[in-house]
């Protein structure tokens, strides 16, 4: 399922909670903790920053592998080419004084996920979020 | 989200219930913004009733983590629910904010 919200200022949550909603969704509360906290991270991402604040839309979709065995959370927006996996991992044997502030978003993701592709088509990003829905891998 | 600050014996106790996201890390910032001043603070964060940060929220714990060690005081974070704390040991949070 898919759907496109246009415009997307302040609807964080709205994308959210309409992508946790989907039928595709496991009902493992560990998985959907994992699942929630990347769709936020990256949902967040383009909100604030794919149209420079500015008016724009956000197609935002889920979809399960033939098999079953993998669900894929896609977002699709037509802002700055921005490609979120070039951004560097924190250095995060740092200390508290020498750790930056902020930066972790992305790293989550890509952390709590099994797999992310992005690419830029058509005037659109496209990021594609992958996790195996075996909890027991 | 609900914070609540009360102070005994000289320490400082936050009591953080609910999700801490994209939505209310500002508030959380603003409601704990009292405990960045002061000299050494002697601050607990009761994470019990914590179930969910992400990243704007883990924002706000370096910030305070920053302003407490700046003036030689200590923070610590107790009872963290496993899958919130399992979000600081990934991003390395757990080796610079004492959780017990």
């Amino acid at each position: 399922m898919k759907r496109l919200f246009n415009p997307i200022k302040d609807k964080s949550s709205e994308i959210i909670e309409y992508l946790m909603s989907s039928p595709d969704m496991p009902s493992d509360e560990s998985l959907r903790f994992k699942l929630r906290l990347s769709i936020e991270e990256a949902v967040d991402n383009v909100v604030r920053y794919a149209y420079a604040g500015g008016i724009g839309w956000l197609e935002a979709g889920t979809e399960l592998s033939p098999d079953g065995l993998q669900l894929l959370i896609t977002l699709r927006d037509a802002g700055i080419p921005f490609n979120p996996l070039d951004i560097e991992d924190p250095d995060i044997t740092l200390s508290a004084n020498d750790r930056e502030i902020g930066g972790l978003g992305i790293f989550l993701c890509k952390q709590l996920m099994d797999h992310i592709t992005y690419s830029y088509s058509d005037g659109c990003n496209i990021l594609t979020m992958v996790k195996n829905l075996n909890p027991c891998k | 989200m609900q914070v609540i600050i009360s102070s005994h014996d000289n320490q400082t106790v936050v009591t953080l219930t609910g999700r801490v996201d994209t939505t209310n890390a500002e508030q959380f910032l603003q409601d704990i913004s009292p405990l960045m001043e002061g000299d050494n603070p002697d601050i607990v964060v009761d994470c019990s009733g914590m179930d969910y940060t992400s990243s704007q929220g883990l924002r706000v714990f370096l910030m305070l983590q920053k302003s407490v060690g700046s003036r030689k005081g200590r923070l610590v974070l107790k009872d963290m629910q496993p899958q919130v704390r399992e979000v600081f040991d990934i991003t390395g949070f757990s080796n610079i904010i004492t959780i017990v």
